[in-house]
């Protein structure tokens, strides 16, 4: 592709990138915080929508596997003095473990029945973290996760953040429009068919959730460090809320959707809780204006204007066709 | 171990496991008719016990404070409930599964904001007329006499529920309704209305629920979080829209709750959830839903 | 052994519940063959199609696709081993243009839809655009197939089918919902898939002229039970057939 075409193709993620880049010197440290957090919420957000934007199916317990990655990352590092880097790709085995074992069951059902069985599952792995106090340390969770010298002060750790974050989009942005990616749209837009060309649908479900899974992991175990310390509500059915929240937002049929999504929920929830403690009844009128007023998020906003030109111009090629050959 | 150790873990669970009926029947019957999960349930049967309270301490002089309380809490949570339906429910019934699920959570993050806001934080505790002050023995096993009311209060609300759609002619349509939606509004009964009334039916359930509990202990924020999932783990198990199966899912939650509970402590919570995966796993309408609707 | 018996189907029966669909219902085809069943709605043809394709599962009976027992198979395994089928109400991908629909059979039956790293846009271009051109959806490659018209999308339903290059094909009332003109292309296809690439192809319709312009074997279905089998000429003439479907002669 020539660098016209690409620069064509890809000029957002390209100007989101850049931005995100240069932050550091345009604006204070709090603020820099605050888009670390969204950064790693994000990822979380883009691991959920495989689910539920390419393959059309609403998982709410993602968080457990965001929870297990925090928690993998957190305990290895506080115990047995793990290097961060290396428990980054362990955190994705773990996560992707357990989605591989939930996800075998969780792909006999659809629709509301997966999920409500994803929620158990999710409050499964919530009550064990809770309870098992003497592994997890219960509900008083796990302290003083220090991330290694070289990345303890803000900047380093939101650009190392940004560095993860961005290679695990590319990533999840290759996979997505790969084959396999396709077959994760073919079997949301129609399961039955999908069966009928040939594809075992629960296999690659599965594949599609242990994937999800791996990069809610890794998004977790960025938190850990992030936070310095980690807690059970993050595997709650609140917190698997969150992504679900965010691809609405910002509109799960985009790549990018729920990434920005995730810049407007934290950012409002920075914003909100900088004077008011009641955040739950702000975003609770927030997700009720979206749902109601803004079907298919910001991008399907922003993208219904722009079919709506598209639309007209087909209509009026596929009229002529007609004329040329009815006469 | 002593007989009436066990009885009393057997009425320990069957009082919770009524408590659970009641919170989740309103539930089950909203998500049986008009397959709606309602997640803002029990932030609404919290709602119900503020205000039994409120009525109870504006009448605390009087003997009948609490018994008139209850039913009047049930009153304001209904049209509470009717309120809701109206303004928003309604707007959804045609929306996509997860939209309906982000707009019920919306409502229960709204609604427990307002209770802090209009009740405050801090716990609220009713004292119980006299009456009820002393624990009675059945069968040598003690039992906290409000439990008494409690249990007999959840099986008039089943009894009541049950002879309402086996006799009536509403009841019959809120069955037929559980089936067939379309049928239903083919031969000219007008759903819209159907659906308000069943709502706000599913809410009055809940504040009269939440009355009943507002005397059991005190009254605290963030009591409906913990028993949302709870109620719906009950609906799960025993079937939505059924409401014998609502009725077994709560005697079952209450009882593998109060013995899980012996055994092994941190586990009992983890029990319900394993229950209730393998239930959906095996058998995703519940003990006594109808499977069409898998 | 039956010479060239790509299709067989022993003592089929299906009953939903207390409901008898179809009783001891036994059809062969050879491979080549262009048949047609034909009857009345409810006659159980769609059924027939459904236990075929895997998507319910028998009463009781076996059905043999070249010579191997595939009765209750899941979907998916019996569509790899060649049989596909395109459906009678239009079955396909609402969110996906025209071209990736067909893109996607195609990658299916290439065995590629475990590739996680190759970008789609690059495989099968060739297959694809054959495909379209073949079906004459090429000048609607770009459209979403959620609204393309009724007979657009019955063309996408063969195409879809088509990309499995599957060896026995299953048309359930190909021609529903379009003009002449397209009926006189997708059938005139329909023949060239026979008679050049050497497809089997059994359908169902009701549509009379196509029926007995295109079929060389034809068999009726009533109530589930098969009461006439032959060349369209020997159907028509036979007095069971007649009474039960066609009416009056032709």
């Amino acid at each position: 592709m020539s660098a016209k075409r690409f620069l064509e193709k890809y000029w957002l993620p390209l100007l989101l990138l850049a931005a995100a880049a240069a932050l550091p010197l345009l604006i204070a440290e709090f603020w820099i915080h605050v888009f670390n957090e969204i950064l790693i919420l994000g990822l979380f957000a883009v691991s959920f929508n495989l689910i539920f934007g390419y393959m059309g199916q609403l998982s709410f317990g993602h968080a457990a596997y965001y929870s297990i990655g925090a928690y993998t990352t957190g305990l290895l590092m506080v115990k047995a003095k793990w290097p961060l880097l290396l428990c980054l790709p362990v955190s994705m085995l773990t996560a992707g473990a357990a989605a591989l074992i939930l996800g075998f069951f969780c792909v006999r059902l659809r629709g509301i029945y997966f999920a409500i069985l994803t929620m158990a599952f999710g409050q499964l792995v919530f009550f064990i973290i809770f309870q098992w106090y003497s592994f997890t340390g219960g509900d008083n969770g796990l302290q003083g996760i220090r991330p290694p010298p070289w990345l303890f002060s803000t900047n380093p750790y939101y650009y190392f953040t940004l560095a993860v974050v961005t290679l695990a989009m590319l990533v999840l942005r290759i996979i997505t429009e790969s084959p396999f990616g396709y077959t994760m749209r073919a079997i949301r837009d129609n399961t039955e068919r999908t069966e009928f060309i040939g594809i075992n649908v629960q296999k690659y479900m599965v594949i599609n959730l242990v994937i999800a899974g791996m990069f809610a992991g890794l998004a977790g175990a960025l938190w850990g460090p992030f936070n310095r310390s980690l807690a059970p509500d993050l595997t709650g059915w609140q917190h698997s809320g969150i992504p679900v929240f965010m691809a609405v937002l910002g509109g799960p049929h985009h790549f990018l959707g729920p990434m920005v999504g995730s810049v407007i929920y934290t950012f409002l929830n920075a914003f909100v809780t900088g004077f008011t403690e009641y955040w739950p009844l702000v975003s609770g009128l927030v997700i009720i204006w979206v749902v109601l007023l803004m079907p298919g998020g910001l991008f399907g906003v922003l993208q219904t204007s722009g079919r709506f030109r598209a639309k007209r111009e087909t209509g009026e090629k596929e009229k002529a066709a007609k004329r040329a050959i009815y006469g | 171990m002593e007989f009436s150790f066990i009885f009393s873990q057997f009425l320990s669970g069957l009082t919770y496991g009524v408590i659970l009926f009641l919170v989740a029947s309103g539930l089950s019957l909203i998500f049986g008719v008009m397959n709606i999960l309602n997640f803002a349930h029990a932030t609404l049967w919290l709602i119900g016990a503020y205000f039994s309270y409120s009525f109870w301490h504006l009448l605390q002089d009087s003997h009948f404070a609490l018994w008139v309380s209850i039913p009047l809490a049930a009153l304001a949570t209904g049209a509470v409930g009717w309120a809701l339906e109206v303004l928003l429910i309604k707007r959804i019934y045609k929306r996509e599964l997860h939209e309906q699920l982000l707009v019920t959570y919306a409502v229960a993050l709204i609604l427990g904001d307002l209770i802090k806001i209009v009740w405050g934080p801090t716990d609220r505790l009713i004292i119980r007329p006299p009456v009820i002050q002393q624990p009675i023995h059945i069968l040598g096993a003690p039992l906290d006499s409000y439990f008494v009311f409690v249990i007999l209060m959840g099986f008039a609300v089943a009894a009541g529920l049950w002879w309402f759609l086996t006799f009536t002619k509403y009841g019959h349509i809120v069955k037929a309704a559980v089936f067939s939606r379309e049928m239903v509004g083919a031969l000219g009964i007008p759903i819209p209305r159907i659906f308000t009334w069943v709502f706000t039916l599913g809410i009055f359930i809940a504040g009269l629920a939440g009355g009943i509990q507002s005397a059991i202990g005190s009254v605290t924020l963030g009591m409906d979080i913990s028993i949302i999932i709870q109620a719906f783990c009950v609906v799960v198990i025993g079937g939505f829209g059924s409401l014998l199966g609502t009725l077994a899912g709560a005697l079952i939650v209450g009882e593998v709750f109060s013995f899980a509970i012996l055994f092994w402590t941190d586990g009992a919570m983890v029990l319900i959830f394993v229950i209730t995966a393998v239930i959906l796993i095996v058998r995703p309408w519940g003990l006594f839903g109808t499977p069409m609707r898998a | 052994m039956d010479n060239d018996a790509i299709l067989r189907v022993e003592h089929l029966n299906k009953s939903f519940y207390r409901y008898q669909v179809l009783t001891d219902v036994n059809y062969t085809m050879k491979k080549g063959d262009l048949a047609a069943i034909i009857g009345p709605n409810g006659a159980g043809k769609t059924t027939f199609f459904n236990l075929i394709t895997g998507y319910h599962t028998v009463s009781r009976g076996r059905i043999l696709f070249k010579e191997r027992e595939i009765t209750n198979w899941p979907r998916h395994r019996i569509a790899r081993t060649g049989i596909t089928r395109a459906f009678q109400v239009s079955n396909i991908f609402p969110k996906l243009t025209a071209y990736q629909n067909v893109r996607q059979s195609i990658l299916a039956h290439q065995n590629k839809t475990l590739d996680f790293f190759t970008p789609a846009e690059r495989l099968a271009e060739k297959e694809t655009t054959e495909l379209l051109e073949i079906t004459g959806l090429a000048p609607h490659r770009g459209t979403e197939a959620g609204i393309l018209s009724q007979g657009d999308k019955k063309k996408l339903e063969l195409a879809l089918a088509l990309g499995s290059k599957p060896d026995l094909l299953l048309l359930d009332e190909p021609t529903a919902g379009m003009s002449s003109e397209e009926t006189h292309e997708t059938m005139e296809l329909v023949k060239r898939l026979n008679q050049e690439v050497g497809l089997t192809i059994l359908f169902t319709e009701h549509d009379i002229s196509v029926i007995f312009g295109y079929a060389r074997k034809l068999s009726v279905l009533h109530q589930g039970v098969l009461v006439a089998e032959g060349t369209p000429d020997e159907v028509r003439r036979n007095e069971q057939a007649q009474k039960c479907y066609l009416g009056e002669e032709i």
